[in-house]
């Protein structure tokens, strides 16, 4: 594992107020780590925040989602050369220890791909019903229309081995870019396996993610193809 | 000259205005932009030829069949508007891309400069 070069990717996007935190938080956690932050447009001062950690910044000059600020990392990522990329997101919503777990199922529990998963453990504290509701509707009409027998398919953290992920095509900007790394993995016939993590449900996460309202807007998007 | 004529023909007038001011708009455009300009205007000025227009496809109002067709119209004009929105979003991703992937700041404190160095 010393040997091998993992790559954290983090799409912030006004995450000026947490995203120092959720840093020094993975920093502390393991230093080997690389991280690329990908400001996605922000009009707060998240690239400032970020400058003076030892992690690489790219800038998107305008928003374009998250989808795409995650393709933006893979691809910086993958011209550096990483064997392994995690997406991470920049909230606090998630524990640094998890990725630890994803990406040993990806170098030595033979899988290309690992799934962060909130529901294969003990109830998320603090989760709201709605939420838990919403995510396992989500997570019902994921696998019946890709086959693959996820339990949670919005969580952001997973850890892929880098070299498939090239052959992934992104194109949903927004929010459904969730469904179609998933419909990816079908389609590279890509093994995976979920994994248990923990998601902290905050205040300020609570009030930064997704809306329950927002699953009719996901589904929106993925029926019209998004940017494609 | 009944009130909503005159209305109409005026709104008829904006539009043209605003087709034929574009500099960039080629001939082909501007003549096609002058005949629907008069074939409006007709059927404004002479609304019972729309109704003779109407019964021949089997619609029983003229204004009805106006009304079909300007849905039509919309609807393809809709189409035509997202799918060129589509190919401009994709082009303001590449771009963003592109720049961001050109300025990448890199790490430049010590201890990651050292485990840089000692990988």
């Amino acid at each position: 594992m010393a040997c091998s070069s993992i790559w954290i990717v983090i799409p912030a996007y006004n995450e000026g107020k947490i995203l120092r935190d959720v840093l020094r938080e993975l920093l502390d956690y393991n230093r080997s780590y690389h991280i690329v932050v990908v400001d996605d447009g922000s009009s707060d001062d998240t690239a400032a925040k970020v400058i003076d950690f030892p992690v690489h910044l790219l800038i998107h000059p305008t928003n374009l989602g998250q989808g795409a600020a995650l393709a933006t990392g893979i691809e910086y990522a993958l011209n550096e050369k990483a064997d392994v990329i995690v997406t991470f997101d920049a909230d606090g919503q998630m524990c640094p220890k998890d990725i630890t777990a994803l990406v040993d199922e990806v170098l030595n529990g033979g899988v290309d791909v690992a799934l962060g998963s909130r529901f294969l453990s003990a109830p998320p504290v603090g989760m709201p019903k709605t939420k838990r509701i919403t995510l396992k509707l989500a997570a019902a009409f994921t696998r019946l229309t890709t086959g693959l027998k996820v339990t949670d398919t919005h969580n952001g953290i997973r850890a892929f081995r880098a070299k498939y992920l090239q052959k992934f095509r992104f194109t949903q900007n927004r929010m459904a870019h969730s469904s179609e790394i998933l419909s990816e993995i079908v389609r590279n016939k890509l093994s995976y396996r979920e994994v248990p993590v923990s998601i902290r449900y905050t205040t300020y996460s609570k009030n930064k993610g997704q809306s329950i309202f927002n699953s009719i807007n996901i589904l929106f998007e993925l029926f019209t193809g998004g940017t494609k | 000259m009944t009130p909503i004529k005159i209305i109409l023909i005026i709104f008829l007038l904006i539009v043209l205005r605003a087709f034929l001011v574009q500099k960039s708009l080629i001939l082909t455009n501007r003549i096609i932009a002058l005949v629907m300009f008069f074939f409006l205007l007709f059927l404004v000025l002479f609304p019972s030829v729309s109704t003779f227009m109407a019964g021949l496809v089997g619609v029983g109002r003229g204004v009805d069949l106006i009304f079909y067709f300007s849905h039509l119209f919309l609807l393809f004009l809709i189409i035509g508007l997202r799918r060129r929105t589509v190919v401009l979003t994709d082009m303001v991703t590449k771009l963003s891309r592109a720049i961001a992937l050109q300025n990448p700041h890199k790490p430049h404190d010590e201890n990651a400069q050292m485990h840089e160095k000692a990988q």
